[in-house]
């Protein structure tokens, strides 16, 4: 079902991942061997950027760490410089199997998303397997995407997401900090088709999670200040371009 | 306040005044911060040499006293001063996250093309009707 004449691009941000980097590249390119591979090591401390190296996997390397926002808008400025139609984005941690991209990739070319998310919890609507902190975080959010967006979006923080070249602009004009329900929000007030489809997501196991405990507290009002005023900017975007 | 304190306060303004002239000199401080400085220093001493101007200013804040009345324009001009350096520090942090993201790009563009078969990201050189 793969369209021969899109040009698609799997992009996995990485920081500190060598336990882990080299499994996921090693299946994403057995199970997509029609797409390209890029891995932003952003500003890995660990074996990350040899593991890389060894692979000869093409690395966009930040010399210092500047976060998964930036790792991914790395991601999407090389896309669009380079031509590509499609940015397929996956966590470095093993947590997303790349065997289901694939299903996810179809549905994205048969539904027509500008940006489709393989989401946890789309079937179930169950968030009871994540800590209590981070399950309040996501309903809330998810309530917000869907007041603000008007559309249900029930996993905004997943990392799992299939990007058309129609998104590659805005979402490299504007500064969003994780890509999550701010990222969302803004592309929905601008008129863009963001859905979700239903994947299966492991435990990780190696390395650590970006958040740490203090941005247990400062990511909810960080994500919550910029999806306030990226309303705004959309529609400021959305008179500048009438 | 006394002639006494008066004085130190007038002593330290041109000390600070013949600093942040130094600076700006030397290349240590940015032209337009220094002029912020300048301003603000030379304002406080008008202050303090010209009472009416302590008086007027005083009621314009409605403070009660003259000491109230420079507490509250110091701290106005911390606060702003505070709000406009954070602003630029993000400035100059997003053009290094920009510069280390052009140069991982571009690294990553002159990479070396991987052999045919494996579908790897190539070079922008090269490929068809792609300009780099």
């Amino acid at each position: 079902m793969t369209e021969p004449t899109l040009r698609v691009l799997v992009a996995i941000p990485a920081y500190n991942e060598a336990g882990s980097i080299r499994t996921v590249v090693e299946r994403v390119r057995a199970s997509l061997p029609d797409f390209d591979l890029l891995v932003v090591n952003d500003g890995s401390r660990d074996a990350t950027g040899q593991i890389l190296t060894q692979l000869g996997v093409v690395t966009t390397t930040h010399l210092c760490n500047l976060g998964y926002g930036r790792a991914i808008q790395t991601a999407l400025t090389y896309a669009q410089r380079c031509d590509y139609d499609v940015l397929i984005t996956l966590d470095a941690d093993g947590q997303h199997a790349p065997e289901q991209i694939k299903t996810l990739y179809t549905e994205n070319l048969r539904g027509g998303w500008d940006v489709l998310i393989g989401s946890r919890y789309v079937e179930s609507h169950d968030y009871s397997q994540s800590p209590l902190g981070r399950r309040i975080g996501m309903r809330i959010f998810s309530w917000l995407v869907r007041l603000v967006g008007r559309r249900h979006i029930y996993d905004t923080t997943s990392g799992l997401k299939i990007i058309r070249r129609s998104v590659f602009e805005p979402l490299t004009r504007w500064h969003f900090i994780d890509f999550h329900a701010e990222a969302i929000v803004y592309l929905l007030r601008l008129g863009y088709l963001v859905g979700e489809y239903p994947i299966t997501v492991a435990e990780r196991r190696h390395g650590q999670s970006m958040y740490s405990l203090l941005s247990h507290v400062t990511y909810p009002l960080k994500t919550l200040l910029i999806l306030l005023i990226g309303i705004v900017e959309a529609e400021l975007t959305r008179r500048s371009r009438r | 306040m006394t002639t006494h304190g008066t004085i130190v306060l007038i002593a330290v303004g041109l000390t600070l005044l013949v600093w942040i002239l130094d600076l700006v000199r030397r290349d240590r401080l940015y032209v337009g911060y220094g002029i912020i400085l300048l301003v603000a220093i030379i304002g406080s001493l008008l202050l303090l040499v010209v009472p009416p101007l302590l008086g007027w200013m005083t009621r314009l804040v409605g403070a009660l006293f003259p000491a109230s009345a420079l507490t509250l324009l110091a701290l106005c001009f911390i606060v702003f001063m505070l709000v406009y350096i954070l602003a630029q520090v993000t400035v100059v942090s997003n053009r290094l996250a920009l510069l280390v993201q052009e140069l991982a790009i571009r690294q990553a563009e002159e990479s070396p093309r991987p052999a045919p078969g494996t579908h790897e990201p190539q070079p922008l050189e090269g490929r068809n009707g792609v300009d780099s």
